[in-house]
């Protein structure tokens, strides 16, 4: 879907400029046509893989199809549907919102948060660095969806460390009030790639400048404020969009939990959850096309304006 | 070689590799390279399972050498995407193992093959053959049956001061009280039973009511009956004869080794009676099965047999004829039988079942001995369930959540629930 969406550092796209010059042009185009020889499966899969089934989607997001019959032509249907007699998408839609709007800043403050305290130079940082990462590694998976369950479930470990203090904790995870939290939490918690990237960007600022702040008597806060955060906010804004479009496409964390139903009552029913019902269980892929399409839609539109936005907040050394 | 010839023939090296790599993978099965007619199985289920089929199709293969099965064996949850990926690209495995919730959605779209008069079906129960066939044509055959049966661990009920009801007779009423007062006699350290939203268990409640759960392509079920189906469960809430509504639904995710009945921490649950073997390897204890509680006055209990799966053959299938004797051996062969045992439901051909029996584990001894006790009493088993059906139990269990939270009153959420479902299984 949408993850091809990439933002590159300024420096990466342009490159140093080509040299070589008008001496050889027989051979440049040899190795042109080389080039593209080499480029030609990568080409044939990027149209077979990727376009094709992404236009054939397109086309079925406008038909009835059920996978086992023929699609059939219905115009806009599906997608009137959506918006006018179908509640629980309304539902899911809320859902997801609510899950982004929560937990993506709170995952990025604390990712930026943890970063400052490893660029302090500790001893050993390598380690914790990896440590810290680790959770992003497994975060999307099902074994920590599971342990989800045990440390949310009303027997779990949550609810026995409220109990230590006397507190009756509920169930978290069956409770509808508290089940989507859990899964925010569960975002929060892998927060290692992020980290990494804003560690890289932390790394990237002149110490000299923290030098001459210092000289001028500016506190760590005020360092903070007027040197790092301003510099740090390509990356910062980096991480916002591809969390969000991350976020956004979030599935298996309610797939697991939920046991694939979105419960209790809808309250962690995702956006994909209820795609990929529609497509796998009820057959009906018309449908589930069109959601696609409108999810994509979705996180287009969220990334342009966020790039709009971007002009008003984002500070690149290079624009005066 | 200069270097611009060099790459050349390297490229096209690397283009010629990834050719013959696709056309690798795209061998559609047909005739095996040996001239065996190639067929292929699909199914679903644990590894365990998945030994077991191996075995028996290594059988199968020896006493047919020309013909080469293939397993093609996947997990439960990702079973049916699967499944409906293969059939929508052309590809449906040959021989398809079903739930019956699902045999419509593939039947009348013209996926399956009628196998009447293809596989021998004279020793099964003809009302239990009835239930894989539509408008008169068989597409599907039986593997098994179980029936939705209360599971009670006898010790756990006696520990708490309780006895043992007597199930030809007892009623939801006594289930609700015996459930409150296991959790008390325990001190609250087991519960009564455990909350279930199984469509098996509404069926049931709805059968001694005098109503079907689906009645051609509508629902038969009346809102008063989902309202009582839904008192006993907020009365089991209320007097903690149950855990309280956030656990019931989390356990309730979850498979039946976590149920109550299998950590020791619950007397009773409800299941289908093919999980009393795992109930009873998790629990460690010896449980049993009851008939269901009845209605005040009921004049059946309303317990029926149900498939445990369906063999069925795919309408493209090049090798009709290899399919359905594949599906012959492993419905009616007694070695097939003493290999897969009751692991695809207690067998559904009584030749199999009588020649089998010595070798059955005692738990599904256990079962088979329930069944044949209440054979008489049972309901006929229902039809296969209209298009659309699979997601029953989501909306059902969906609906009694809202409920057991506060969250809709059950006047409010039997309306509902009757309104989306019929959209459900109209569509």
């Amino acid at each position: 879907m949408a993850d091809s969406v990439a933002v590159k550092p300024r420096e990466a796209v342009t490159g140093p400029a080509r040299g070589g010059g008008h001496r050889s042009t027989k051979r440049s185009r040899r190795e042109a046509r080389a080039a593209y020889l080499f480029l030609a499966p990568w080409f044939a899969g990027l149209l077979v893989i990727t376009i094709g089934p992404i236009l054939a989607s397109l086309y079925l997001s406008f038909t009835d199809y059920s996978l086992l019959e023929e699609a059939k032509w219905v115009g806009f249907d599906n997608y009137v549907k959506m918006f006018t007699e179908d509640p629980r998408y309304i539902s899911s839609l809320k859902v997801t919102t609510i899950y982004v709007i929560v937990s993506v800043p709170l995952q990025l403050a604390f990712a930026l948060a943890l970063a400052l305290v490893l660029d302090r130079g500790l001893r050993g940082l390598a380690i914790y660095r990896s440590i810290f990462y680790l959770p992003s590694l497994l975060g999307g998976s099902v074994a920590i969806a599971i342990l989800w369950r045990k440390v949310f479930g009303a027997d779990g470990l949550v609810n026995a460390l409220l109990g230590a203090f006397g507190i009756q904790g509920p169930g978290w995870v069956g409770h509808p009030d508290y089940a989507l939290g859990t899964l925010i939490i569960l975002h929060v918690w892998t927060f290692g790639a992020p980290m990494i990237i804003f560690l890289a960007g932390l790394r990237q600022i002149p110490s000299s400048y923290y030098e001459a702040a210092a000289v001028d008597g500016a506190g760590p806060l005020r360092q903070f404020r007027s040197i790092t955060l301003p510099l740090l906010t390509p990356i910062i804004f980096f991480n916002l969009v591809l969390e969000i479009i991350k976020s956004f496409q979030s599935f298996t964390q309610s797939f697991i939990v939920s046991n694939g139903t979105g419960g209790p009552a809808d309250s962690t029913l995702f956006y994909t959850l209820y795609l990929y019902l529609n497509g796998f269980r009820d057959y009906d892929m018309g449908y589930a096309a069109a959601m696609a399409w409108v999810l994509l839609l979705i996180i287009a539109g969220l990334t342009g304006v966020n790039f709009l936005a971007s002009k008003y907040w984002v500070f690149y050394g290079d624009t005066k | 070689m200069s270097s611009g010839k060099k790459m050349w023939s390297a490229a096209l090296l690397a283009t010629a590799v990834l050719a013959v790599t696709a056309a690798c993978g795209s061998d559609s099965g047909g005739e095996s390279a040996d001239g065996k007619v190639k067929v292929r199985f699909s199914y679903w289920g644990s590894d365990a399972r998945q030994k077991m089929t191996e075995e028996a199709i290594k059988k199968f293969e020896a006493k047919n050498p020309n013909i080469d099965i293939e397993g093609e064996f996947s997990d439960f949850g990702s079973y049916y995407e699967t499944l409906a990926t293969k059939v929508a690209g052309n590809d449906a495995p040959d021989v398809i193992t079903i739930e019956i919730r699902g045999l419509r959605e593939y039947a009348e779209r013209g996926a399956l093959a009628d196998l009447a008069g293809k596989v021998n079906t004279a020793d099964i129960d003809a009302k239990v053959l009835a239930t894989g066939s539509l408008d008169g044509k068989q597409y599907a055959i039986p593997t098994g049956v179980n029936a939705f049966s209360l599971v009670v661990n006898p010790a756990l009920v006696e520990k708490s001061g309780q006895k043992l009801p007597d199930d030809t007779k007892w009623t939801w009423q006594d289930y609700v009280d015996l459930a409150s007062k296991i959790t008390a006699g325990s001190d609250g350290k087991v519960f009564g039973t455990q909350q279930s939203f199984n469509p098996g268990y509404l069926e049931i409640f709805a059968a001694q009511r005098g109503e079907k759960f689906y009645n051609g392509n509508k629902l038969g079920i009346t809102p008063d009956t989902l309202k009582a189906w839904w008192a006993n469960m907020q009365t089991l809430i209320k007097t903690k004869g149950t855990p309280d509504a956030a656990k019931s639904v989390e356990i309730g995710a979850q498979s039946v080794d976590q149920s109550l009945l299998g950590t020791n921490t619950g007397a009773m649950g409800m299941w289908w009676s093919n999980q009393l073997g795992a109930i009873n390897k998790a629990s460690g204890q010896d449980v049993s099965l009851l008939r269901m509680p009845k209605a005040e006055g009921a004049t059946t209990g309303g317990m029926f047999l149900q498939p445990a799966m369906l063999y069925t053959a795919s309408s493209k299938t090049e090798h009709p004829a290899e399919a359905a004797k594949f599906i012959d051996f492993m419905i009616n062969d007694p070695e097939a039988g003493a290999i897969i045992l009751s692991d695809r439901g207690l067998p559904a051909s009584s030749k199999v079942l009588a020649a089998v029996k010595d070798k059955l584990p005692e738990t599904d001894i256990k079962t088979l001995d329930f069944i044949d006790e209440v054979r008489s009493e049972l309901s006929d088993p229902p039809a296969a369930p209209p298009k659309g059906a699979s997601a029953m139990e989501d909306i059902l269990t969906r609906y009694s959540e809202e409920v057991l939270f506060g969250r809709m009153t059950t006047d409010d959420a039997a309306q509902k629930f009757l309104t989306e479902a019929n959209a459900s299984i109209a569509g």
